[in-house]
């Protein structure tokens, strides 16, 4: 649905899109990870025609953003919550959408209902806004034209964890009607949440791409938290079978995919009280594959 | 979400679509989307030049400076028992609607910029030059809509000055002289519009008009004239004002001179920025 092909873009010699090529499909949402400045926003801006592209094609829908008639009827675009007249109300921001995109009144109140900002809210004056209620707002903006396409940019920042939840359930509601969503995150954890398939992308290049599963045995395994009732046994059952074992919190972290451990505390007759695959591993791929542009070097891993 | 997939096979009869999701093929029918009409993106530029609460000052600041020039007036005529025509009065109200409104045009195309809001407006319509055209054709309607009022207001103080000095009510108000007057305002209106475009940053459009329509003529172009053979020769090509002041003094002939002049003045205020800044708008990519 959405099709980015050898897509770059350069500011005066700086690469900033590195010949980026990938699609999105419908019923999916796509995630896009990268570090700050990685090229996420850049891309997203040329798919929607507000910077032209050095080389290479963005289309969605097969068409060419540009060529779309009304393109708020069927793409839906968020690229910055906080870029909205602070003078104005939400409603009005609303209002003033569903007015050039010539959509009856009644649908601000859907969207508002929809992201659930109240009346009251929707009075205010955007400044007095936080992030987290930009973002409703500007998704609700986003989904007023009733779009088959949703473009979101970093949707989820300034979200509590409960408006992260809301937004999965939102975005996966939407894809699985058929939608398109391509969302940008720098947070792995936001992105893994939410997203049924990622796009890691680093230095203007994409550096790997799939679902979580996928990436991580493309990464070389996984990596296990193990808890016992008798840790000391387990232990050494565990480095008998060759297997690296670090002290994690009450329990180890183990070197190994979790059926592995869990196969040797059976025939150990060892009673596990926390079996569980280390997330670290997606966190150590992404700080491997984009740490050219990191800013701040990792030495000892990911603690984050 | 009401209907997500729905607006999929919306219109686009007769074209044999494939039942859309599912392969990376899936394109949309764009056939039945009809475009975004002109007249909509103008009516949501007006709206959007009085929705916000410095929009809504600046038009209580212009309704008050407007009451002030009437009770001036009324005064003056009423101490003096000046006899004073629809024509005066009705000059005298331009006066306080060419101070602030000029703010309108300029931020209508630099808020887009500073406030960052052209991310939506641009994503919403991204042929741009239609954007700027509806905002243009917004400006001039305002433009227009304030001097019908100013010329409401000024029918009603002529009766009023009338009533207080017990002359005649004069209405007469030629048509030279409020075309005039309208046309004025509309050039105005536009060098503000086309030195936004060309600066794209609020403070500094606001301060270059104010500064070259109001700051130098009052305060530098008029004394140089005063004094200087050479300013007396120059002015007139390089500013509005003097340049537009020979068609308004009914006594001057009004000859190629002048309409040279006036045309120099239109070309370095509002032609030249207005291209450049066209230029800019089209090719800027709004952060």
């Amino acid at each position: 649905m959405i099709s980015v092909q050898g897509l770059t873009k350069s500011y005066s010699g700086f690469l900033a899109v590195d010949d980026v090529t990938f699609t999105c499909e419908p019923g999916r949402v796509t995630g896009f990870l990268g570090p700050n400045g990685a090229g996420k926003t850049t891309t997203m801006r040329v798919m929607v025609g507000l910077t032209p592209a050095t080389r290479g094609t963005t289309t969605i829908g097969g068409h060419q953003y540009q060529a779309i008639p009304n393109p708020g009827r069927h793409v839906g675009v968020l690229l910055d919550a906080s870029a909205q007249h602070a003078g104005r109300t939400g409603r009005e921001v609303l209002h003033l959408g569903a007015k050039v995109m010539g959509l009856p009144d009644s649908r601000v109140d859907e969207m508002l209902e929809l992201v659930s900002l109240s009346q009251e809210e929707a009075k205010r004056r955007i400044r007095n806004y936080s992030l987290g209620m930009r973002q409703r707002l500007g998704i609700a903006h986003a989904l007023l034209g009733d779009p088959q396409v949703l473009i979101l940019d970093e949707p989820a920042n300034g979200l509590d964890p409960a408006g992260i939840r809301w937004m999965r359930g939102l975005l996966k509601g939407y894809a699985e009607q058929g939608g398109t969503v391509l969302l940008s995150s720098h947070l792995l954890n936001e992105v893994e949440l939410i997203a049924d398939e990622m796009i890691l992308i680093g230095h203007g290049k994409i550096v790997a791409r799939g679902d979580k599963k996928t990436l991580l045995a493309d990464a070389g395994g996984t990596g296990t938290h193990v808890t016992s009732l008798d840790n000391a046994a387990l232990r050494a059952a565990l480095t008998a079978q060759g297997m690296t074992v670090a002290v994690a919190g009450d329990g180890f972290r183990v070197e190994a995919p979790p059926v592995e451990v869990g196969k040797v505390a059976a025939a150990h007759q060892i009673v596990l009280a926390d079996l569980r695959p280390a997330d670290g591993g997606l966190e150590n791929l992404f700080l491997e594959l984009t740490s050219q542009t990191q800013r701040d070097q990792f030495n000892e891993g990911a603690t984050a | 979400m009401t209907s997500t997939a729905a607006t999929n096979s919306a219109g686009g009869a007769g074209v044999p679509m494939q039942p859309a999701p599912g392969g990376s093929h899936a394109r949309f029918d764009v056939a039945g989307t009809p475009r975004i009409t002109f007249g909509r993106l103008v009516a949501v530029e007006w709206r959007k030049m009085l929705d916000t609460r410095a929009g809504f000052w600046l038009l209580l600041l212009t309704g008050v400076l407007l009451l002030i020039a009437v009770g001036l007036t009324l005064l003056v005529v009423g101490l003096n028992d000046f006899e004073i025509s629809a024509n005066d009065v009705s000059q005298i109200l331009t006066i306080p609607l060419s101070l602030l409104l000029p703010v309108f045009p300029i931020t209508s195309v630099t808020s887009e910029w500073s406030q960052r809001s052209g991310l939506v407006t641009f994503t919403l319509e991204p042929h741009r030059l239609r954007v700027l055209l509806a905002k243009l054709t917004a400006v001039v309607l305002l433009a227009l809509s304030t001097i019908v009022i100013a010329i409401a207001l000024g029918a009603l103080t002529t009766v009023i000055a009338a009533n207080i000095t017990g002359n005649d009510v004069r209405w007469e108000l030629e048509g030279r002289t409020l075309g005039l007057l309208v046309l004025s305002q509309l050039l105005y209106f536009g060098m503000a519009f086309a030195l936004a475009t060309l600066l794209l940053y609020t403070p500094a459009s606001i301060a270059v008009f104010y500064v070259v329509a109001l700051l130098l003529p009052f305060m530098v172009y008029s004394v140089l004239y005063g004094f200087f053979e050479w300013a007396r020769d120059l002015i007139p090509w390089i500013d509005l004002q003097f340049a537009f002041a020979p068609f308004l003094d009914s006594t001057q002939n009004v000859g190629a001179k002048e309409i040279g002049q006036l045309s120099s003045a239109i070309f370095l205020w509002i032609v030249l920025p207005g291209v450049l800044g066209m230029r800019r708008v089209l090719r800027a990519e709004p952060k």
